[in-house]
């Protein structure tokens, strides 16, 4: 009889051996400059910054494709030019001027020009474009008296400060060679093989493993990039990164892949440093939204009661070990052209809370329940999933049962923003420089069923809808900036929601690693004069 | 052989019912998800409106009837066509071809070490049943195989990964590293020793108990007493006589382990962020991807019927008894 | 009873028993213990175990009482593994006689149904339905029993076969009974023993995967489990590292003590058959 324990073995090492020898991507070792591994939690489907414009999206297609202007800390308005040079708004506010840079060339050697902002903007952002469907609302058309200038025209006057800022987030420009005989923009394959301007072309994509990006020879600033390449390594489990960024597997790690918990460690350690700043532009906001048709919930008395449950402090410290900041209103306070601090504010107040609802008529029963409630938290973040716990055990100290569904990140959207299937929910929204850019929406009404990160909750007051109409239309800036200051006090009142807390990541690289977090939305920005120390 | 071919003609034509069963009944489950592929998409761009939304369940053909895309679905897999996934925006196959190879090398690694070192193990401790070394090894391999395999992962990923750093962290390879050959071959081997290790010393202990427990049995069987009237030595008893026969029923849970192991799977590659087939599965699910999530059960299934196929050849093989009826018939 | 006696007579069954005999009380005594909702904040943060009295197993990273998760845990546990195999074993049990007396068109239909169950890898099948229908605890026994039915089945199915030709059913029928009447009252009961023999299996291993599923974030979030427990530990494994262990631990004890008892059965039922 064959001795089968052993003849086993050897074949499958011997298979082992064979398949080794498949290939392997080229370009063995960088060459000068090196190479930066970065750690990436999610491999987006449509690498399009012009038509997805997401944070997921941008950590890794930034390098490639360029935005209009970027965000800066020393740049006037908070921006600093990147494919355009100037930007100017008529008085009207029914044009935008851009100035573009001359001597830019795309990955494949044909020359930018204003043909393609123009491409963009009436093809891409407009019509497809996530957030650019409300920012160029009333664009009507894009004149381009030469190769350098890009004049932008809308239907009714609109605010230039809006678009000022803006500029960042939804001015990607795609390259109209590229794209003008596509019969569908959104589905094209070129939304994955990316041809831009940036200091990085796209390499390589190795699904579940790795982006690879290399060097742009004939990007328009000398002597940048200085990097020779950058490695998205995939990994999605986020104990992972630590421990590879102390073996030295990975030398960054941005949007707080190294969890929280991990920090405080990881700080200690020398070749590492860890940075809060660089997030200022992307603040991320906690909220509880609320569904207003429910009876108890549409009681003004309740969500107050309701606020004043919620321990800040405790949420900003155990939740979140410091680093974040708790609200005072919708507007965060690093958004500092808009904020106000002289809003409602609710302070922790178990006892205010128990007389609210008892004033509002809903007594406890036997086992000091007083109604229950549905609470879906969003599965985002591990914080957004634990305040979540967190709100149980706070509504539960005065008298709300909240049962808690947790979902995966599909049904989860579905059961709030198109189901209305939630009593109160638990979310993530995203300020993004400017309230009317994501903000307002998530207190409008009328936004039809099916939109995520927006008011779905049922809530509806004309005189709020009329101050963001307003707003909208206002060019003047010293007004619409009050105008907006009024918003947040209206907001406060009211409580559409329940702001909460207010963070930003927390970026985690080794100190080799030059430049970092040096302007607002560093980790989405393009990196070109991110430098390796060898 | 003549046998192996006609148990092979009849498992397999016995197979093919089976397999639609499981075709549609996935298919029927997953549309009872709550949302659906478009919902997932949208979430990673951030959402989009109404409008948007339609138009891209229109393109994905998500807006028909459950009884046409079905049926569309299973005339496209009748030429081994598996879909497209909306989450990867690829062809199933593609991805399935891609992942597949690490789970199986994961897979068959674990599954080796566990019969080998479970087998070895098990004739030392049937050798001599009711000894000391019987009674150790038997409770041990008892209180592993109640250990979680993915604490094992853990546990082991937190002594070996972290502490100790002999091995890594997670993953298959090192990324882009440019090795080749037997560089890359024995990169791969250092990524998978814990998974291999948390995945397979539970399954060892499992082959441990069988090999003991068919040793036990067969030292009570008259061959053995013969063997030990003829005054052969016993080393050369345990080996040639007792174990060999005991092995058979080991080649059979073999097969049935199979399965199991490819849901365990899920959680170690979950655990050690290898890019497999098992973690491929959980991303179809929160992508409410039904063509892919189809297109993982339906491989998995034809991988278990494979196995078990090849088994029962083995066993045929092995044993005159096994198939001599049909065969004859 | 004399079962019982025979089965705590081996050292495997009595130390089985005994393990499981802890659990119960653990998960008899929690509500007694702490009868506040073990998912409550009782204290700061991240307390290691052994250092304050009053918090005997420390805190975790929301500041909840270990002990009173692990103790509330226990009943979870074995509520859910026990009412997974029950469910697996009744369904399985009723499909398999029911193919074993129907014989023909309807055995080969219900034989292929339980092929397909299991050709799916089990875990992938609990995933999937977990998923689809949203976590909660009578899903989360669903899922399990889906996976662990099949068993049962071919079991009772075999023993059906062999039973059915037996006198005492050929007897039944000259009687007149009906065919139904047979199943249940002749049938079904002699087909029993083998498979309750299997049970404790099912019940290590929907132990198990429950603890798997929520370990993968599916489980029920409004009760504990160890699995949970273990999942929320992953965040801190490197600062406190006994989050993760002592759950695992727990479930491993668990686990240990329903093989060990299963195994003085199959000891004890061995026994039995070769004095009889």
């Amino acid at each position: 009889m064959p001795n089968v324990l052993l003849s086993r073995r050897t074949l499958l090492q011997t298979s082992a051996l064979l398949l080794a020898s498949t290939a392997m991507p080229s370009g063995v070792w960088a060459q000068e400059g090196g190479r930066l591994v970065v750690a990436a939690d999610s491999e987006p489907k449509n690498l399009n910054p012009a038509i997805a414009a997401s944070n997921g999206v941008f950590f890794i297609a930034s390098k490639v494709i360029e935005p209009l202007a970027e965000a800066s800390f020393e740049g006037e308005d908070g921006l600093a030019p990147r494919l355009a040079t100037s930007w100017e708004g008529s008085d009207d506010g029914l044009s935008v001027t851009f100035k573009l840079r001359e001597g830019v060339t795309w990955h494949d050697g044909k020359p930018f020009t204003s043909a393609d902002v123009a491409f963009s903007a009436m093809n891409v952002w407009k019509p497809l474009q996530n957030l650019g469907r409300l920012v160029f609302a009333n664009l009507d058309g894009v004149e381009t008296p030469d190769d350098h200038t890009a004049v932008f025209k809308f239907s009714k006057p609109t605010p230039f400060q809006l678009i000022r800022n803006a500029l960042p987030v939804v001015t990607s420009v795609v390259a109209k060679h590229i794209f003008e005989g596509s019969a569908d923009i959104a589905a094209d394959p070129a939304n994955n093989q990316l041809i831009g301007t940036g200091p990085f072309k796209l390499a390589e994509y190795k699904p579940g493993e790795y982006y690879l990006l290399k060097r742009n020879d004939a990007y328009w600033v000398e002597g940048e990039p200085k990097l020779a390449e950058i490695v998205f390594r995939i990994l999605p489990d986020r104990a992972a990164a630590a421990g590879a960024l102390e073996a030295d597997e990975i030398q960054l790690a941005a949007f707080s892949q190294v969890p929280l918990s991990d920090l405080e460690r990881i700080s200690k350690v020398d070749s590492i440093k860890v940075y809060s700043e660089g997030y200022e532009a992307l603040t991320y906001q906690l909220v509880v939204e609320i569904n207003h048709r429910r009876k108890e919930l549409a009681d003004l008395k309740v969500r107050q009661a309701m606020a004043h449950a919620i321990d800040k402090d405790f949420v900003v410290n155990t939740i979140f070990l410091g680093y974040a900041k708790a609200s005072t209103g919708i507007v965060p306070r690093d958004a500092k052209e808009f904020y106000t601090p002289d809003t409602e504010q609710y302070p922790f107040d178990v006892d205010k809370a128990n007389a609210l609802l008892d004033e509002a008529g809903y007594a406890k029963d036997a086992n000091g329940v007083r109604f229950t409630l549905k609470l879906l938290p969003a599965p985002f973040f591990s914080e957004t999933r634990q305040f979540g716990d967190y709100l149980r055990q706070a509504l539960a100290a005065v008298g709300i049962n909240a049962e808690i569904a947790n979902n995966d990140a599909g049904a989860h959207l579905k059961a709030v923003y198109t189901d209305h299937d939630f009593d109160i929910s638990v979310g993530s929204p995203v300020f993004r420089g400017d309230p009317a850019i994501s903000t307002t929406i998530l207190v409008r009404s009328g936004t039809p069923d099916g939109v995520f990160f927006s008011n779905q909750g049922g809530f509806a007051d004309a005189s709020l809808d009329a101050l963001i109409d307003k707003a909208n239309e206002t060019v003047d800036v010293a007004a619409r900036t009050e105008l907006f200051k009024d918003f947040q006090k209206q907001v406060s009142e009211q409580l559409p929601l329940i702001n909460v807390a207010e963070w930003g990541f927390i970026t985690v690289a080794r100190t080799s690693v030059k430049n970092v977090s040096n302007n607002p939305r560093w980790a989405v920005s393009n990196w070109a004069d991110t430098e390796l120390e060898s | 052989m003549r046998r192996a071919l006609v148990l092979l003609r009849r498992r397999a034509i016995s197979s093919i019912p089976v397999l639609l069963i499981v075709i549609v009944g996935t298919f029927l489950l997953l549309e009872a998800a709550p949302g659906d592929a478009v919902d997932a998409y949208l979430l990673s761009i951030g959402g989009g409106d109404a409008a948007l939304v339609a138009s891209l369940r229109a393109s994905y053909g998500l807006d028909q009837s459950t009884l046409a895309r079905l049926w569309l679905y299973l005339t496209a897999l009748a030429h081994f066509d598996l879909g497209w996934s909306v989450t990867f925006g690829r062809p199933i196959v593609d991805l399935i071809l891609e992942r597949l190879p690490n789970t199986l090398w994961l897979m068959g690694s674990a599954l080796a070490l566990s019969f080998s070192l479970g087998s070895i193990l098990g004739v030392v401790a049937g050798a001599r049943p009711g000894s000391a070394t019987d009674r150790v090894l038997s409770i041990g391999s008892l209180a592993l195989y109640a250990v979680p395999s993915f604490w094992l992962g853990l546990v082991l990923s937190v002594v070996f990964s972290v502490q100790l750093r002999w091995f890594p962290i997670a993953g298959i390879e090192s990324i882009a590293s440019g090795k080749h050959g037997l560089d890359r071959a024995l990169d791969i081997a250092r990524h998978l020793v814990l998974p291999v290790s948390a995945l397979g010393f539970i399954y060892l202990a499992l082959f441990l108990r069988m090999m003991r427990s068919g040793m036990a049995e067969a030292w009570r069987q008259d061959y053995a007493l013969a063997a030990r009237a003829k005054g052969l030595r016993r080393p050369r008893i345990v080996i040639r006589h007792i174990a060999r026969n005991a092995m058979l029923p080991l080649v059979t849970m073999l097969g049935l382990q199979a399965a199991s192991m490819l849901g365990g799977s899920v959680v170690i590659e979950s655990v050690f962020a290898i890019p497999g087939f098992g973690r491929l599965a959980q991303e179809a699910v929160a992508g409410r991807d039904a063509p892919l999530l189809i297109g993982i059960i339906v491989t998995s299934a034809v991988l278990v019927i494979i196995v078990n196929l090849l088994v029962d050849i083995t066993y045929a093989l092995l044993d005159p008894r096994v198939g001599a009826a049909e065969a004859a018939a | 009873m004399s079962l019982l006696r025979r089965i705590l007579g081996t050292p495997e069954g009595a130390a089985g028993a005994l393990i499981l005999c802890v659990l119960v009380l653990a998960a008899l005594l929690a509500p007694v213990l702490f009868p506040a909702d073990p998912l409550s904040i009782v204290g700061p943060a991240l307390v290691p175990p052994f250092t304050d009295p009053a918090l005997p197993l420390g805190t975790d990273r929301l500041g909840r009482d270990v002990l009173a998760e692990l103790m509330h845990g226990a009943g979870t546990s074995l509520a859910v593994g026990i009412a997974a195999a029950a469910m697996a074993m009744i369904a399985g049990s009723l499909v398999g006689t029911l193919a074993g007396l129907a014989g023909g068109l309807v055995d080969e239909a219900l034989m292929r149904v339980v092929d397909a169950f299991q050709i799916v890898p089990s875990f992938l099948l609990a995933l999937a339905f977990v998923s689809v229908t949203g976590a909660s605890l009578p899903v989360v026994i669903t899922a399990i029993a889906l996976g662990a039915w099949t068993g049962p089945a071919r079991l009772a199915r075999a023993e059906v076969l062999s039973i059915r030709e037996r006198d005492y059913v050929a007897a039944a029928r000259v009687l007149g009974m009906r065919p139904l009447e047979i199943a249940f009252r002749e049938v079904l009961p002699n087909a029993l023993p083998p498979v309750m023999a299997l049970s404790s299996v099912i019940v290590a291993i929907s132990v198990l995967t429950e603890a798997a599923l929520s370990f993968l974030g599916l489980g029920d979030p409004n009760i504990v489990t160890w699995g949970s427990m273990i999942a929320e530990g992953r965040n801190v494994l490197r600062s406190a590292p006994f989050l993760s262990i002592l759950p695992g631990l727990a479930l491993m004890l668990t686990v240990l003590g329903v093989y060990l008892f299963s195994e003085g059965l199959a000891d004890a039922l061995a026994r039995r058959r070769s004095r009889a």
